[in-house]
This record gives C-alpha cells, sequence and structure tokens, in this order.
C-alpha cells in the first residue's frame, strides 16, 4: 500500500463526504446554542446523561431507598420484626404521601398492559422528579397530581429487597421524571408507574380526567 | 472553579460546533444531529476543565457517544420507523455508488476508521482517542480497512467493466 495509493483513497473518500454541502452555522444560531449550553444549571443532572454510568451501589442504594418508603406500607404485611423507627417524617411546611412497594408477588403476577380503566382504579397518582435515592427511601417532589390527597412529597419505602424489586421495575433514577401510581399504599408495577412518557401521561390523562 | 471552566469553554467552543456539526451531519439525520449537538456541548460545558488541548477527539468521543445514546432512546421511541422512510426522500443519491457499496460492505468498525481518517482526518493516534483505543492499534486497524476498501473497489471495478464512464452517465 503506497502513500500515493492512500491519497487517491483518500480523496475519493472526500470526494463522497456527505458534509460537503453542509452549508456553515447561522452565527446567531451558534451563539444561542452556546448560552443556552452555558446557563444550564450544573448542579442539575441532565438526563440524557445524568443518570448514565452510575455504578452498581447507586442502584443499589436507590433500590433500598424505595424499598423503605415502601416499607412502610409493606410493615404490617410483611411483619419485619425489625421496628422501623418512625417513618421520617415530612420536613416542617412540606406534606408527604407515605407509598411502600408491592409485596414480592406482584412481580410474579401477570401484567395487563397499561390501560386507561385499571389506571383509574388507582388512589393515588402522580406526576414527580427524584430527589434523593438514599437510605433505603426514594423521595419524589411532585409536579402534578392525577389523583390522591396532594402533598408536596411522596416517599417511597420498603424493606431492601422489596425496594430494591421496585427501583429495577420502575427503574428509579436520582433526577428521572416518573409517573407514579399506586393502590393501598403500594406503588403499582407492570408498567403503570415507570419513567415518563409522553404515551403514558396521555393514559393517565385519559384515566384520571 | 466556576470562573476557569466559563473561560475554558468559552476559548473552545466556538471552535468545536463546526466539526461536530459536520462530524453529525455525516453520520444522521438533521434533527438529530442538531440535538445530540447541544447534548455534546452540554457536555463539554459539564467537564470543561478536563478537555484537553487538543479537544476535537476527545470531543469527538463525546458526540459518538450522544449520539449512540440517542439513537438507543430512538429505537426505543420507535420513532426510527419514521426517520427510516424519511430518509429516502431527504438522502442526495450517492455521488459515487461505488465506493459506498464497498464502505458498507466493510464491518462498522473498520468503516467508522476510515471515515474518521478521510473526513474528519484524523491521525491514527487521534482516531484512537475518539474509539478508545491504543494509537497502535489504530494504525493496524486503519492500514488494514484500508487495504480492505481498495481490494472491494478493484474487484468491483474488474466486475463491473468501464466502472468510471458508467458512473459518468449517471442522471
Amino acid at each position: 500500500m503506497t502513500d500515493r495509493h492512500d491519497a487517491e483513497l483518500r480523496d475519493r473518500l472526500r470526494a463522497a463526504d456527505p458534509a460537503t454541502a453542509l452549508p456553515p452555522a447561522d452565527p446567531e444560531r451558534v451563539a444561542r446554542l452556546l448560552e443556552d449550553v452555558m446557563s444550564t444549571e450544573l448542579t442539575t443532572e441532565n438526563r440524557a446523561t445524568g443518570t448514565r454510568g452510575r455504578g452498581p451501589l447507586t442502584w443499589l442504594v436507590a433500590a433500598a431507598a424505595v424499598l423503605i418508603i415502601a416499607g412502610v406500607g409493606v410493615f404490617a404485611i410483611v411483619g419485619h420484626d425489625d421496628d422501623p423507627a418512625a417513618p421520617p417524617t415530612a420536613a416542617d411546611s412540606e406534606t408527604v404521601t407515605e407509598l411502600s412497594a408491592p409485596s414480592p408477588t406482584a412481580y410474579a403476577a401477570k401484567c395487563m398492559v397499561p390501560n386507561a380503566e385499571a389506571l383509574a382504579q388507582q388512589t393515588v397518582a402522580f406526576d414527580g422528579t427524584v430527589t434523593t435515592l438514599a437510605d433505603g427511601v426514594v423521595t419524589l417532589t411532585v409536579g402534578h397530581w392525577y389523583a390522591g390527597d396532594p402533598t408536596d412529597l411522596v416517599r417511597v419505602q420498603a424493606p431492601a429487597e422489596e425496594l430494591r424489586a421496585l427501583v429495577g421495575a420502575v427503574e428509579f433514577r436520582q433526577g428521572g421524571r416518573y409517573l407514579v401510581s399506586a393502590t393501598n399504599g403500594q406503588v403499582t408495577v407492570c408498567g403503570f408507574s415507570a419513567p415518563y412518557s409522553a404515551d403514558l401521561a396521555a393514559l393517565y390523562e385519559q384515566a384520571f380526567s | 472553579m466556576d470562573e476557569s471552566r466559563r473561560d475554558r469553554f468559552e476559548e473552545v467552543a466556538p471552535g468545536l460546533i463546526e466539526p461536530v456539526r459536520r462530524y453529525l451531519a455525516r453520520r444522521t439525520d438533521p434533527e438529530t444531529a442538531e440535538d445530540v449537538l447541544a447534548e455534546t456541548l452540554l457536555v463539554c460545558w459539564r467537564r470543561a476543565t478536563e478537555l484537553p488541548d487538543q479537544p476535537l477527539p476527545w470531543v469527538y468521543a463525546v458526540a459518538r457517544n450522544c449520539l449512540r445514546n440517542a439513537e438507543r432512546s430512538a429505537r426505543r421511541q420507535e420513532r426510527v420507523a419514521a426517520r427510516i422512510m424519511a430518509l429516502p426522500a431527504d438522502a442526495e443519491p450517492p455521488e459515487d455508488p461505488a465506493l459506498e457499496e464497498a464502505l458498507a460492505a466493510l464491518r462498522a468498525e473498520e468503516a467508522e476508521l476510515l471515515r474518521l481518517w478521510a473526513w474528519e482526518q484524523l491521525t491514527p493516534a487521534e482516531i484512537g482517542a475518539v474509539l478508545g483505543i491504543t494509537p497502535n492499534a489504530a494504525s493496524i486497524r486503519l492500514t488494514r480497512a484500508r487495504k480492505k476498501l481498495s481490494d472491494r473497489l478493484r474487484k468491483r471495478v474488474g466486475a463491473a467493466g468501464h466502472e468510471e464512464s458508467r458512473e459518468g452517465r449517471r442522471p
């Protein structure tokens, strides 16, 4: 393979470069784009990159968090012997809805495709963002309540195993936005509670309007 | 820290936009390219203090990852079907169909090596930085990919006869 041959090949490839016809960017748009980027609040993680590359530990903690939240409800049922020191109380000004994870059998049960009718049966439904995933508790700040008594926050607590299952099912991540529903104080799985999407939001809208 | 990041970003970013735009225009549809450009810049902004002195290969690597993520989520959202349908109308007929075909017949990584070499005009060391392989490996694989492409092109010319004149008559 000679240099001349390489150069010819490179020229031929370059002639087929699809970007040759690309007009230069409009300088005004570029300036605006840079401005937008630089005004991005760096402490809030961007949805696309923020949760990527988290170690398994984070997920574990996250899972534990959800489970603990779920645990409040599950306690009675599961009858754990370790006393859940009274569930953390809300900060003075913030109201909290406490939820728990479904019992492990929920995951084995057959799932129906999420639909408005079934969703409408849920007693709690909201659109919220995970603010903390720590110490066995998932805390969400609620942006919009579809059903249930509106509170500022929702906490999901459950024993580790159950929380882990729930976090896996719903894919709770720090900073992520979710549509969550619950009955009997237990988060519904099977796709009824899931990362926010326009489709699911439309379903929630339909179910609770 | 905040000031130095701002300074660094303001110094570097304007020079990154055009190359990254072109990088993306070569690899995806205009709409996705725009999204991924913004996302790539956001990553640069967040990590401005980590930007190397020669930022381009690093930034291409970021763009590559962002593009992969965008394509993954696009697949998830089944938007891809719509995009595939839209493509033939948008896409120009290839200038050099023999080359397109030979390139498409290579393994994805080989074709990407050749694109980075010819279109982004990177050195083997820079290609290595984009793809996350050593300069040495990039150099070896690039040589191999060039040879493969040349062989395919030669074979095709042999089989198709007067390749050049046929192309000239393309509408």
